[in-house]
């Protein structure tokens, strides 16, 4: 597992693609941060996070793309495979990769959380929280862009159906508040990722909602290495 | 050491390998020969653990590629049909990364990666990436990756596909020297390379075995034909006249003008004559000189519709050694005249995806 997360590590910073993922990344927080913090003389960080999570609709699919696609386009998952390597380890070293390139990329905000401490007094404890749920949100997006493109061998039909996904998990979000049905709603609620967010976003760790982006990657990392078994018998 | 039972392969209604099975014992070297589409790397695939057959098993060392996939991965060096090669990094990088992925842990790392560099012929080449390497050298680093590790066994899908002659001289030599101490299956269609280092040959065609021999006994069977083709200065219509008044000549007819003045005939013999006395004595009256003079030799098509043939009358007699041709000829022009030939073919044909490749009609159009 760890020669394949150090691999696909590497192979994100040799190529553009980690670059562009932490830029675009970067370009889509520092203008969230300059409208809501510094444009508005606002201290609290709260709705930077909530930016970040519809930022990572977008970013995420140039981040997963190529997990498993790559591979297949250049048959390096016959390589993997036929590896003295268990398919969860192949799977969790492309995950833990993508999550990676996110930290680096999520690491530069800290700067945003240290020019605000300079000027006035965040509140660290609910800062602190938010990294820790929008990491856990992220990993959910990563789980799903893995699983994505370990369905096919083109780069680009993986980022767009992975962005598709996104974005129908955001709509869902959105009809929550629209739906009366209580059964809906509850069906609702257990799909986005969004509504989870909220109480994190007032300041409140929630280790249930922690806990239930935790479960989500790991259905998707499961899926995925599902497919991978799958693949040996076609 | 490998042992396959009754493999079977079905991809939707297409049958892929029907009942393989075999067995290679510890330090032989078997090549898979048949042509493309036959099976040869699915049944590899198999054994590797890429993929699963639909019934049947393959153990590696006594270990069941699919109840302990990865004990049996740690014994097997797989080179696929297409090397599988991260084109982002250096060789370098590369051959480390797979000593990590292998969990290669009794070798010293940069002492083994060099031994490997250097039996392959990659020391020139340790830092370069890996995306500007010419092809041949592509096929070297995915030969180095089935290396690394020292495993029991090679799989090898078409090593020497892709490289030029004097590469796969090499190619066939470091493998041959591997074999020495090694168990190694290698597939190819082109009949040469089995003869040049295989011990026992498969032939494998429409995913059944249908001959398990020797090379040797392969290779009497490739010229059991007693087809010539002689190329001869003079006139047409006279040699040809002078090819049919040879005694125990069949058939004689030009084929092309090779040269300025000269033809190549097409020469069929009848059963069990050598005519290639006579005819020469015959052209040297009528003062035409050969300038040629070669077996035609079968394609591959052509040997498995003769082993095809001979299989089934071994089944007829019930006998086991009846599939074996016996071998009556005199003389075995095929390995005498071309075998200058042998390894140029290879590289002429490399690129075809008809099956059957007619090594001796590329063997003219080179020369």
């Amino acid at each position: 597992m760890s020669a394949i997360f150090k691999r696909d590590l590497r192979g994100y910073f040799s190529s553009p693609l980690g670059f562009v993922f932490v830029a675009a990344f970067l370009i889509i927080m520092n203008l969230a941060f300059y409208v809501t913090n510094i444009l508005s003389g606002k201290e609290n960080l709260k709705t930077v996070f909530s930016v970040m999570l519809y930022g990572l609709i977008v970013v995420i699919p140039i981040l997963t793309m190529r997990t498993f696609s790559e591979d297949y386009k250049q048959r390096t998952d016959q390589l993997l495979l036929t590896s003295p390597v268990k398919a969860s380890g192949i799977v969790l070293g492309k995950f833990f990769a993508a999550l990676t390139v996110f930290l680096i990329g999520l690491a530069f905000t800290v700067i945003q959380v240290i020019v605000i401490a300079a000027f006035g007094t965040p509140n660290m404890g609910s800062v602190i929280g938010n990294y820790i749920a929008v990491i856990a949100a992220a990993s959910v997006y990563i789980a799903i862009g893995v699983f994505i493109s370990s369905l096919t061998e083109n780069q680009l039909v993986a980022a767009i159906a992975s962005l598709g996904i996104f974005v129908g998990i955001l709509l869902m979000d959105f009809s929550y508040s629209l739906v009366r049905a209580d059964w809906l709603k509850a069906i609702l609620y257990w799909v986005s990722l969004y509504r989870r967010f909220n109480t994190f976003y007032l300041g409140v760790f929630s280790i249930a909602d922690f806990f239930y982006y935790i479960s989500i990657s790991a259905v998707f990392v499961f899926l995925t290495v599902r497919v991978l078994e799958k693949k040996r018998w076609s | 050491m490998i042992e396959v039972s009754s493999l079977t392969k079905t991809y939707g209604k297409k049958r892929g390998i029907d009942r393989i099975s075999f067995v290679v014992e510890e330090g032989d070297i078997v090549g898979f020969l048949g042509p493309n589409g036959a099976g040869k790397t699915t049944t590899m695939n198999i054994i590797t653990g890429y993929l699963s057959a639909n019934s049947g098993a393959a153990r590696i060392g006594g270990v069941d590629v699919l109840e302990d996939p990865v004990e049996a991965k740690k014994k097997i060096g797989y080179l696929p049909e297409q090397p599988p090669l991260y084109l982002d990094m250096t060789v370098e990088e590369y051959l480390n990364f797979i000593f990590d992925l292998k969990l290669v842990k009794d070798l010293k790392r940069k002492k083994h990666l060099n031994e490997i560099c250097e039996l392959v012929g990659l020391t020139d080449h340790f830092k370069r990436l890996i995306r500007n390497l010419s092809k041949g050298y592509k096929q070297r680093v995915g030969l180095a990756q089935a290396l690394i590790g020292n495993p029991e066994v090679l799989i090898l899908d078409e090593p020497t596909v892709g490289l030029d002659p004097k590469q796969i001289i090499e190619i066939r030599n470091v493998i041959k020297n591997l074999g020495k101490n090694r168990t190694i299956i290698l597939s190819t269609h082109i009949l040469q390379e089995v003869s040049a280092i295989c011990e026992r040959v498969l032939v494998i065609n429409n995913g059944q075995i249908v001959a398990d021999d020797k090379p040797e006994n392969l290779s009497a069977l490739i010229t059991g034909d007693r087809k010539l083709t002689v190329r001869v200065s003079g006139p047409r219509d006279s040699v040809r006249r002078v090819l049919r008044g040879v005694e125990g000549v069949q058939y004689a007819e030009a084929t092309i003008q090779a040269e300025r003045g000269s033809y190549d005939f097409l020469v069929e013999a009848q059963p069990n004559v050598d005519i290639r006395k006579p005819m020469f004595s015959a052209l040297a009256r009528s003062g035409y000189p050969i300038l040629q003079l070669k077996s035609m030799e079968l394609s591959l098509e052509d040997i498995f519709i003769k082993l095809v043939e001979e299989k089934k009358k071994s089944y007829v007699s019930t006998s086991k050694q009846g599939k074996k041709p016996k071998s009556d000829l005199h003389v075995n022009v095929s390995e005498s005249t071309s075998a200058d030939f042998d390894d140029i073919a290879p590289l002429v044909t490399k690129n075809e995806d008809e099956p059957e490749i007619d090594v001796s009609r590329t063997d003219d159009q080179t020369f």
